[in-house]
């Protein structure tokens, strides 16, 4: 893994598709009005005659393309995660889950990545599209797990939801590092731990960064990064929290049907009586505002894992501060 | 020639009366109404060498139609007769609301408004692998309610030059579950709604199969295809009063009767 503060790349995304459909003359790629936002420009400006825009109209994008997808296309489409998956919700699950379709529904900003408060906050995609029998459910955490994802999702079979960072993405893992669509990774702690952090996309800097925190107090930490959201990697999670005194699971996202309930679904059904505690925004709408201030004041920070992981174990003392990791621009480091 | 076909169809028609009366009368009750308005349609898509199976797609987004296309595909060598008889029941293929099982159709949707855009998606398809297919999508009047139908129109009509064939029939029968669609929405004037959106529109006796067969081989280029096929529930039978309101119908023993009867003599005069 490299250190923070991560450089980044701009528009993995929209650079990786393009450069796939380009020999991939099966993929196709919608959008709804969010051209530029969705990375899709360099996909339109490179390949018009496979891009169409369906306007302000999701319902009936989603529509279209179940009837390109099965008429043998692999579609992506584009828009932002709230109105990819909340706005359309009957219209995904009767014409692409149900009929086990090859789209794939990407949307953009993340939880409260996004400034635009409520309306444009996709807090609860997760859990809707975890929700619906056949979906993949995907949550890269840097750009090259990006490029990965995008031409692992071009070979799946069946319909993918794929949440993504908008704009810059960290560059958080070596060139060695392979996202495999079914697999969740042990990236550090391997053994016995005292806190085993579990984290997704947004969010794994933030749990790297906080397992340095707690490490420097001289715990134990595992931290596992968990992409695939659905299915879930079980054995993974499962061997490392046999290894652990806690869990802690931390997502950009509520922590009501998303990773950190997947994790609990988990481990109840495997009878562990390991605590758990989910970092998340809990359970309610939060506002406008930077990523910054919305991260710290919700409870989605580097500073809210150390506390929580903390608390769990029963530490006395005051709670360690979490390491502080300016990012110069064009760097990226987690809140 | 042409009215000899014209009385094929006609048969037909009756025949998916008929078959859906029975289908329906095993467990009591059922969509019949929806196959008693729709039986032309289907007869003149399926029996009328109008829809090329095979070749050119069906969307069926109003799936509790699916009673219809049973009836008519077991008439015309695409469904195993045998099959009707277990319309319904736990167990079976033919699902009482269409569904990924139903065969046939390409895409089939019982949560309504969401056929459109499907059909949309097949003529772009076609388009773009340059094949001469024709995409019809069947519809109801009531689910035209759906903005969704509306979303799908708009993009057709901005992508009619890769629309192809399109045409989307609306069963236009004036029945929704809460009675009249008049009564609950006001949808007219409903073909200048699609003129507006950019679609031809054609308005026909959805009764009447020399209008429907017409309408459905015009010749027709420049913009998709919308035909309203005015009907009615009870199909134009005696036994049946008019007002019934047969979106979903309990077929007691007594009416099951009278349609049997009068749907077989009209059969017999159409063999005399």
């Amino acid at each position: 893994m490299r250190e923070p503060p991560y450089a980044t790349v701009l528009k993995p995304y929209g650079e990786a598709l393009t450069t796939l459909a380009r020999t991939r003359r099966d993929i196709l790629c919608l959008g709804a009005d969010l051209t530029r936002q969705t990375e899709t420009d360099l996909f339109r400006d490179a390949i018009p005659e496979r891009f169409f825009n369906a306007g302000m109209a999701e319902a009936n994008m989603i529509g279209i393309a179940a009837g390109l997808a099965r008429a043998g296309h692999v579609v992506f489409v584009n828009t932002f995660g709230v109105f990819c998956t909340r706005r359309c919700f009957d219209q995904i699950a009767m014409a692409v889950a149900y009929p086990r379709l090859n789209v794939r529904l990407v949307g953009f900003m993340p939880g409260l990545s996004s400034p635009g408060g409520p309306s444009h906050q996709a807090i609860d995609d997760v859990a809707l599209m975890r929700a619906l029998p056949n979906m993949l459910v995907l949550e890269p955490a840097d750009a090259l797990e990006i490029r990965q994802a995008v031409v692992a999702l071009a070979d799946h079979i069946g319909p993918a939801y794929m949440r993504l960072k908008r704009g810059e993405s960290p560059l958080i893992f070596e060139e060695a590092h392979r996202l495999q669509l079914d697999r969740a990774q042990h990236l550090t702690g391997h053994g016995k731990s005292d806190a085993c952090l579990i984290a997704a996309g947004m969010m794994l800097p933030a749990a790297l960064a906080a397992a340095r925190t707690l490490q420097r107090e001289g715990l134990g930490v595992a931290v596992l990064n968990v992409p695939v959201i659905k299915p879930l990697d079980v054995d993974t999670i499962l061997a490392a929290a046999r290894e652990a005194r806690v869990i802690v699971t931390a997502e950009n996202h509520s922590i009501i049907g998303g990773l950190g309930s997947a994790v609990a679904e988990t481990l109840a059904g495997a009878g562990l009586g390991v605590p758990l505690r989910r970092v998340g925004i809990a359970d309610v709408f939060a506002e406008s505002g930077s990523r910054e201030y919305l991260f710290s004041r919700y409870g989605l920070d580097t500073q809210a894992i150390v506390r929580t992981a903390w608390e769990a174990l029963g530490r006395a003392g005051p709670v360690p501060r979490a390491i502080s990791m300016p990012a110069a621009p064009g760097t990226y480091a987690p809140v | 020639m042409l009215s000899q076909q014209h009385s094929l169809v006609r048969r037909l028609a009756t025949r998916i009366r008929l078959n859906a009366t029975r289908m329906v009368a095993i467990q009591g009750f059922g969509y019949l109404g929806q196959a008693l308005s729709s039986a032309e349609v289907f007869a003149t898509l399926f029996g009328g060498a109008v829809l090329r199976p095979g070749r050119d797609r069906f969307v069926l987004s109003a799936g509790h139609y699916v009673i219809a296309l049973y009836a008519a595909a077991a008439e015309v060598g695409l469904l195993d007769r045998a099959e009707l008889a277990g319309y319904g029941r736990d167990g079976a293929l033919l699902e009482a609301i269409g569904s990924e099982r139903t065969p046939l159709v390409d895409m089939v949707c019982g949560s309504l408004g969401q056929g459109l855009s499907a059909a949309v998606g097949f003529a772009l398809a076609a388009h773009l692998a340059g094949e001469q297919r024709a995409t019809f999508a069947f519809l109801s009047d009531g689910e035209l309610e759906e903005g969704q139908v509306w979303e799908a129109a708009m993009f057709a009509s901005h992508q009619r030059q890769r629309m192809g064939r399109l045409v989307a029939i609306i069963d236009a029968n004036n029945s929704q579950v809460d009675g009249p669609v008049s009564a609950v929405t006001t949808l007219e004037p409903m073909a200048d709604k699609w003129r507006a959106f950019g679609w031809q529109a054609l308005e026909v006796d959805g009764h009447d199969i020399a209008a429907l067969t017409q309408a459905l081989t015009c010749d027709f280029a420049g913009a998709p295809l919308a035909l309203i096929a005015r009907t009615s529930c009870v199909g134009r039978l005696r036994c049946l009063p008019a007002t019934l309101d047969a979106h979903f119908l309990k077929l007691d023993e007594p009416l099951r009767a009278a349609l049997e009867q009068e749907l077989t003599r009209e059969l017999q005069s159409a063999d005399a």
